[in-house]
């Protein structure tokens, strides 16, 4: 029931911001949620996906192909990252900020290992004043050598300390570069004992910007905006970026190939491993590896309880463990991925948990239950996903980019619920025959080798 | 302080007004050769830009930014300069900084810092009006 002080209130808001005239309020509960799917258009050479959840905000991106594993040199998309809403041959790096402010956006860049993302959150109405200035950040900022000396610099080496100390994401880092060497391989954290000194600097950078930021390798993504309306703003803005890449420094693009291997490194501040092997990729999903995930788990999803998922229930128990086992999907390739942190003994002894469950999988002990349980949640791993803006935003570009278009969910969900024991099986099987890639970072004393825990490297 | 801004600020209206009347600037060219021949820094070897005082916030920082190579020559010609004055000395003619040498280095980063902190200092007392 409406209260009599809540209801004129809410009348109120919506007679003093005439300006949102379609207000989730004033649709009532009825609203059709956000999980819709991107359009495709093409506005001049630029890519351009939108879909409009008709809220109050939108979220705008510039999703370029400018990760890591384009990176023709080291550091090079930490330091095009940091380099975002930096001067322009318009403004200055202060007016931007100061000037989203005052509109109440946010401005925010940050980069995958395949994508580079410039994002801005808006109210609905400032579409054109956003639409102008990530056009403008794209092809117009200056690259000064006084704010990568001031500003850059020290932002990185900051970012490069607490990436060094953080074993998780270094375990991962060293995974993925066993698993692909180059590309796919190269760091996705710039750590502060990774040589950038000879390669990073702002001149260096702005011809990464001029191969990364030309029309070809970008995406623009819009969260809460109208398909029709973007395209118009960006046809206008959009028309400086070069068509084609016209600087010396090129992305490396040279494609994935599965190596496999093991790497240890030793650390002081905590322990974590991460066993990984081959997995889907954007071109060849695999459904089974994305359900076998979500069949080993171990990552509750309930408050206060383990989990029952393999690992929680063999693992769940050891006290400061986490565990967190991923199919991870890029453009033309992809790791199945078990990482392990926490105490050394506890993640050693999680670790050949591991790989008893693989290969309990792998000789078809799974019970039809767990099964079920498996693909319900792989499912709901996808539609959440496509439904929360970050994630969906960055997919869908990064799909967009690499495929040509937007991926659709329904064709993500319809090939997990075809999986079925035998092919989980033989897929489990088909892992462990390969080789793994192992990543081993913290007290190397205790935590083990792969050959140790059976697998192949 | 405030005074002795203004009088700069006068100064450098008047400079530019001269600097976009050709008429008039080759009229004040004579003299501004003059000027800079009898200020004395070029008989030491010096740039009228190395006379900026280090002190100010916006000298130091357009000294951060200067490239290594004109910072390294800036020292080297003010340690000639200071050592010349000991002596009670003018340096050789020949060593004397040329008209055409007496560029200014510095003083277009100063400007650019000076724009920056006036952008900074109008932003921060910005007022804000409303449309609804």
């Amino acid at each position: 029931m409406i209260s009599r002080t809540s209801f004129p209130r809410a009348a109120q808001l919506a007679l003093r911001q005439p300006a949102y005239p379609r207000l989730p309020l004033a649709r009532g509960l009825a609203t059709s949620s956000s999980s819709g799917s991107y359009e495709l258009s093409d506005v001049g050479g630029v890519k351009v996906i939108a879909r409009d959840s008709r809220g109050p905000t939108t979220k705008l991106a510039v999703v370029a192909k400018a990760g890591t594993r384009y990176e023709p040199l080291p550091g090079l998309s930490a330091g095009l990252e940091a380099f975002a809403f930096k001067t322009t041959q318009k403004r200055s790096g202060l007016r931007i900020v100061r000037e989203s402010e005052l509109l109440g956006g946010q401005l925010a860049s940050n980069h995958t290992r395949e994508a580079l993302m410039i994002e801005s959150s808006f109210l609905r109405t400032d579409l054109p004043y956003y639409v102008e200035l990530l056009g403008e950040v794209i092809s117009q900022t200056k690259y000064t050598t006084h704010e990568f000396n001031e500003e850059i610099r020290e932002f990185l080496s900051t970012k490069q300390g607490v990436a060094a100390s953080n074993p998780a994401a270094l375990a991962l880092d060293a995974a993925h570069s066993v698993a692909f060497h180059h590309g796919l391989g190269s760091p996705l954290n710039l750590t502060s004992s990774v040589p950038t000194q000879p390669y990073l600097n702002e001149s260096s950078i702005a011809e990464f910007a001029g191969a990364a930021y030309a029309k070809p390798n970008i995406t623009i993504v819009a969260d809460g905006a109208s398909q029709a309306e973007v395209s118009k703003w960006v046809e206008q803005f959009f028309k400086a970026s070069p068509v084609s890449s016209s600087t010396s420094l090129g992305l490396n693009t040279s494609p994935s190939k599965y190596y496999g291997g093991e790497s240890r490194v030793s650390h002081t501040a905590g322990n974590s491993v991460v066993i990984a092997f081959p997995g889907s990729s954007y071109g060849t999903p695999s459904p089974e590896t994305a359900v076998l995930a979500a069949l080993v788990g171990g990552k509750s999803s309930i408050k206060w309880s383990s989990g029952f998922s393999m690992l929680s229930r063999t693992v769940g128990g050891l006290p400061g463990l986490s565990v967190s086992t991923a199919s991870v999907s890029y453009s033309d390739a992809g790791l199945f991925t078990v990482q392990l942190t926490g105490s050394a003994l506890a993640v050693r002894k999680a670790a050949e948990e591991t790989v008893k469950a693989l290969k309990a999988v792998a000789e078809g002990k799974v019970s039809k239950e767990d099964l079920t349980k498996a693909i319900a949640k792989a499912k709901f791993d996808v539609l959440e996903a496509s439904e929360g803006r970050n994630a969906s935003m960055l997919l869908a570009g990064s799909s967009t980019l690499h495929t040509g278009k937007p991926i659709e969910i329904i064709d993500a969900i319809k090939p997990l619920e075809s999986v079925t024991a035998d092919k989980l099986k033989a897929a489990a099987q088909n892992l462990l025959k390969g080789k793994a890639s192992v990543g081993t970072v913290g007290d190397l004393h205790v935590l083990p080798y792969a050959e140790e825990l059976g697998l192949q490297v | 302080m405030t005074t002795v801004v203004a009088a700069e600020q006068l100064a450098q209206r008047i400079a530019e007004g001269i600097q976009r009347r050709p008429g008039l600037r080759s009229l004040f060219r004579p003299l501004t050769n003059w000027y800079g021949g009898a200020t004395g820094h070029r008989q030491l070897g010096l740039r009228f830009d190395d006379l900026l005082e280090e002190e100010r916030e916006d000298v130091a920082k357009a000294l951060t930014r200067l490239p290594a190579k004109e910072a390294y020559d800036r020292i080297y010609r003010i340690r000639r300069a200071v050592q010349c004055s000991y002596q009670q000395k003018l340096l050789p003619r020949d060593q004397w900084t040329k008209p055409e040498e007496d560029v200014p280095y510095l003083s277009p980063l100063v400007e650019q810092i000076q724009a920056e902190m006036a952008e900074a200092k109008a932003l921060d007392t910005l007022e804000v009006v409303k449309k609804h």
